[in-house]
């Protein structure tokens, strides 16, 4: 399991590229170090989801973009009460997905 | 490049298929021939769009399958996979083939046949083109990529629930004089919105999407008939051409955009084809927009050059889109109540929009339409394709 989410990071410009891709969008550069994805940011917008995809047994699911302190942006599940545009999250690292035996780890914001 | 003429179109009732999905191909098709009449003069190419055979009919190679189907071999055939876009990537190609010279006459045909799998199976396959790492896992669908997008929009632009049920009562209605439509019902404000018994009518989707925000999910089928300026002469009728075509793509995760409120790829895919048909927005009649969710009817008539950025809402509710307004979106019902089986969505635009210019549209026909446009908007907005045709006064 990864206890973290990675984006790349554009050796040549500076530009993180979070999901990673090969070409660096800004300089066309194609090299790229490993930086997390995680720290303090907000709440970009939300959606309480209730048209699932298969793997899911809840009857709903909360997910959010949001914009990190850092610039980068991100998708992923919102584990929080009460959600409002613009709250303050930090990021975890949690179970997001259950394929049979299988567990895939990725980015939860909880509140701060 | 040489100009390329529509000369038949037609398609099946969308909705739930008891025709195999070659079946659905077929049908569509040969009423697209019959209506194109070509007699003698030979089809030399197939194109078939289509998003979810492989996975969801176990079945590929619908290129080859659908000549069989009609016995139009030795005819250049394949098919055309491009996401909820694969539609107009299709007639682009046919188009391209004619325009170079390479094909006189080519049948595009789009079909989808997924209510065979339950509603899960379904939503996880159309699931299957968000980005596998960053937005599939986290069980990400098209409907909560379309709720995020909507709350995006709703705050910053002052939309408002209503206004999303304008577009679906609009939709609905016109899908009543489209006998080809999968939804033939009328919905009301206080049914889906306003009344205590909406909440039980209109449950949340993808908040703050609702059901009668979504479209349905839809088997069926859709046909055009593409031909070179010799045959068009031939065949004599009227003259739908294709005026231009645009494509445009964007990031494939949506929290990657500058602006996710921009819809870019429908922007820059429009401006192309208005460049291409050497067209303005302004001259468009009638437009088939790729409303799967109603939020994006009202940002794609942005978008698209119609109306300002922010504004598309306003126009709505001033019925400015109506069947009767000064710019009729989606006189066909839009994917919202005509169904948008996803590979004959883009195609069967451009089907409504030949009737529509050819005079052909019955109840629902916009008086004197003589220029028209297309969106069909695939991914969530990653790969976009805007069509412009125009009839020619003979």
């Amino acid at each position: 399991m990864s206890d973290k989410v990675y984006g790349g990071k554009c050796t040549s410009c500076g530009t993180v590229s979070y999901p990673r891709r090969a070409v660096c969008p800004k300089c066309r550069n194609e090299s790229f170090e490993k930086v997390a994805i995680e720290g303090e940011g907000k709440v970009l917008t939300y959606t309480d989801v209730y048209a699932l995809a298969i793997d899911y047994e809840t009857r709903y699911l909360r997910l959010a973009i949001v914009e990190l302190d850092s610039g980068q942006r991100a998708t992923g599940q919102l584990l929080a009460d009460d959600p409002k545009l613009g709250m303050r999250i930090k990021t975890t690292i949690g179970v997001v997905r259950e394929q049979g035996e299988r567990e895939i780890h990725g980015l939860q914001f909880v509140p701060v | 490049m040489k100009p390329v003429y529509i000369a038949g179109a037609g398609m099946t009732k969308f909705g739930r298929a008891e025709w195999s999905l070659i079946r659905l191909a077929s049908e569509a098709s040969r009423s697209a021939l019959h209506h194109a009449n070509l007699g003698e003069i030979p089809v030399d190419g197939v194109v078939v769009a289509n998003m979810g055979a492989a996975r969801v009919n176990k079945q590929t190679a619908l290129g080859s399958a659908l000549v069989d189907q009609l016995a139009l071999y030795p005819a250049m055939a394949e098919a055309v996979e491009n996401g909820p876009a694969s539609g107009a990537s299709a007639f682009k190609v046919g188009v391209q083939a004619i325009a170079s010279g390479m094909a006189d006459v080519v049948l595009v045909t789009g079909v989808e046949r997924m209510r065979t799998v339950n509603g899960l199976e379904g939503t996880d396959f159309v699931a299957s083109l968000s980005h596998p790492e960053a937005e599939y896992i986290y069980g990400v669908t098209l409907p909560s990529l379309a709720g995020l997008f909507a709350r995006l929009v709703m705050d910053r632009f002052g939309v408002e629930r209503k206004h999303l049920a304008m577009v679906a009562i609009k939709n609905h209605l016109n899908a009543t004089k489209n006998p080809y439509a999968h939804i033939q019902q009328t919905v009301t404000m206080e049914g889906i919105l306003t009344l205590p018994e909406a909440a039980v009518n209109n449950p949340p989707i993808a908040e703050p999407l609702h059901m009668f925000d979504c479209c349905p999910v839809s088997d069926g089928a859709a046909a055009v008939v593409l031909v070179s300026e010799d045959v068009a002469a031939k065949l004599g009728g009227p003259k739908v051409r294709v005026a231009g075509i645009g494509q445009a793509t964007d990031t494939h995760a949506v929290h990657d955009r500058e602006d996710p409120t921009d819809l870019k790829a429908v922007r820059l895919a429009s401006e192309k084809a208005f460049a291409m048909a050497e067209l303005k927005p302004s001259d468009v009649d009638v437009v088939e927009l790729h409303d799967a969710f109603t939020i994006l009817e009202i940002v794609e008539s942005e978008a698209a050059g119609f109306f300002p950025r922010g504004e598309g809402h306003l126009a709505l509710e001033r019925g400015e889109t109506a069947l009767d307004g000064k710019l009729p979106i989606n006189p066909s019902g839009g994917l919202k109540a005509k169904g948008h089986p996803v590979g004959a969505t883009g195609v069967a635009h451009l089907v409504e929009l030949t009737w529509q210019l050819r005079g052909e549209a019955d109840g629902r026909q916009v008086k004197d339409a003589k220029t028209a446009y297309a969106c069909n908007f695939g991914g969530f907005g990653n790969n976009v394709v805007a069509s412009v045709l125009q009839r020619e006064a003979k």
